[in-house]
């Protein structure tokens, strides 16, 4: 047919058509679909644990950690290494006995053994690290002149200097464990009574289940 | 103990720095460094969830290395996904240059083209799909509608087109990620540069290769080094999209490492593969490093 009408004209044509990628009667319905299809809200509640549990960890221990990177101490030079070298390590290539661990653990098909590889972030430690390291030392002086303990000089002075890296961590972990598919794919290998929003929709595509409301296994 | 050594401020302070550190090197000793030992040492044993372990050698290796067509067929195409990075590289810096320059609304330009970045990668999957579809898809509707093809393609379906098309949606979502970090690299060389280079008469393009390019190589080194790591994190896009089909057209390293352990629960041939794709990471990271001139130090020096 392309040979027959010459090709401007037949791209003219066409070009109406290209209204067709506007949806005819919108509607949002899917929307209410999928409330139905899937157990939606189980799995919007299992993210938003899993990635509440994520982003609380990250943000503690990576303070606590970026803190103690501040301070002078033998070994320090030895620990720094370690985290660079940990960077290293894609988590991809950790998943086999990662997996195995967790199971050893009992852990398989729970809100924590989702969220503990992602607990604490390298790339945070040092955003912690460098903030903290910013705080000009004469404030945390005073601090210790005026007799606070060390935690309430990080509570009271520290953290409160440092909401940049606080607000870029929980982002950065919230994205993290947000987009996390391969991990929670494999925790939760069984039923979907623990099964993060994310690794729903893919397994449906697959097996094409999300249109017919039927076929309530997946996988 | 004691009050002897709890009395003492500097052991009560190295006590605390030990406490603040523990947790996070256990997550780390955890899920980094103890899998990636104990990946070495199950690729040298026949092991499986029921038995007890037994020495194996080089086994598996040997297995991978004549035995395994799927294994090679991987490798190539990781090879490949790597090998596509460059293609990225060089748009997210076209796009970089041009949302760097006084043009009108660039922010909004900057704004949109990053946006693909933050996606969830199966989302961008489960989308490009239906964009291939052979049937429903907007890009065989376009395709026919402009008179460029006959049959509808079946992009994901087709051996031959399987992996440009995964490799297209990859680029897609990281060309975003890329202008960012290659736009923080343009917007650190000094202007004067360039205003010497255009009081001495030097064209467009000199500038471009003369100042730019070599100015901007911590910032591509950096973007091939996640290209290489894409090759690992890629597994979500190609495990949506095709799943490693058809036959074994798209499979990846990581999704073959992913099919051995986890459907086929071999999880000692699964190690071998994966400690394999490690190394060869490393190797290309090291090669890449070098290639900068080896200032990617500079990243670890601070």
């Amino acid at each position: 047919m392309a040979a027959r009408t010459p090709r401007p004209l037949l791209l003219l044509r066409h070009a109406a058509l290209w209204v067709v990628i506007l949806p005819r009667d919108p509607h949002l319905f899917n929307f209410v679909d999928v409330w139905y299809l899937i157990p939606f809200p189980r799995y919007l509640v299992n993210s938003i644990v899993v990635s509440a549990i994520a982003v609380a960890g990250n943000v503690v221990l990576n303070a606590l950690a970026g803190y103690a990177l501040t301070r002078q101490f033998p070994g320090r030079r030895a620990v720094l290494a370690l985290f660079l070298s940990c960077m290293l390590i894609p988590f991809q290539a950790t998943i086999i006995p990662a997996y195995l661990i967790t199971a050893k653990m009992g852990l398989l098909n729970t809100f924590f053994g989702l969220a503990f590889p992602l607990l604490s972030t390298i790339v945070c430690i040092f955003v912690f690290k460098a903030a903290f390291e910013a705080v000009p030392r004469s404030l945390i002086d005073a601090a210790r002149i005026d007799g606070l303990p060390e935690w309430r000089i990080i509570l009271r002075v520290l953290l409160p200097l440092s909401k940049p890296a606080i607000a870029t961590n929980v982002i950065l972990s919230f994205i993290w464990s947000w987009n996390n598919f391969l991990w929670p794919l494999l925790i939760t290998a069984s039923p979907a009574s623990c099964r993060t929003w994310k690794t729903r929709p893919a397994r449906c595509t697959r097996s094409r289940c999300w249109c017919s409301p039927r076929r309530s296994s997946c996988s | 103990m004691g009050a002897g050594f709890w009395g003492q401020r500097r052991n009560r302070q190295l006590v605390m720095i030990a406490c603040f550190l523990l947790p996070s090197l256990a997550i780390f000793f955890l899920y980094r460094i103890l899998p990636l030992g104990w990946n070495v040492l199950l690729s040298f044993q026949f092991w499986s969830p029921l038995k007890p372990a037994e020495w194996a050698g080089f086994e598996h290796y040997v297995e991978m290395w004549s035995y395994d067509d799927v294994f090679w067929v991987a490798l190539k195409n990781t090879l490949i996904f790597i090998a596509a990075s460059p293609i990225a590289i060089a748009v997210s810096l076209g796009i970089a240059l041009l949302v760097n320059s006084d043009l009108k609304g660039a922010s909004v330009y900057r704004t949109i083209v990053f946006l693909s970045y933050p996606l969830m990668t199966v989302a961008v999957g489960i989308i490009w799909r239906w964009m291939y579809d052979e049937r429903g898809g907007i890009i065989n509707y376009a395709l026919r509608a402009s008179g460029l093809v006959d049959r509808p393609v079946g992009f994901l379906q087709d051996f031959d087109w399987a992996l440009p098309s995964v490799i297209f949606a990859g680029i897609w979502q990281v060309v975003g990620f890329y202008m960012i970090i290659l736009l923080t690299g343009l917007q650190s060389i000094p202007t004067n540069l360039y205003e010497a280079a255009r009081i001495d008469g030097a064209p467009a393009h000199a500038r471009f290769f003369r100042i730019t390019l070599p100015m901007l190589r911590p910032s591509i080194f950096l973007c091939v080094v996640v290209g290489i790591l894409n090759s690992f994190t890629s597994f979500d896009l190609v495990y949506v999209m095709t799943n490693g089909g058809p036959g074994h057209a798209t499979e990846l390293l990581i999704t073959h490492i992913y099919k051995s352990a986890f459907e086929q629960r071999k999880f000692d041939y699964a190690a071998a593969l994966t400690v394999v794709q490690f190394v060869l990471l490393l190797l290309l990271t090291f090669a890449a490093n070098k290639a900068a001139g080896g200032n990617a130090g500079a990243v670890e020096r601070d």
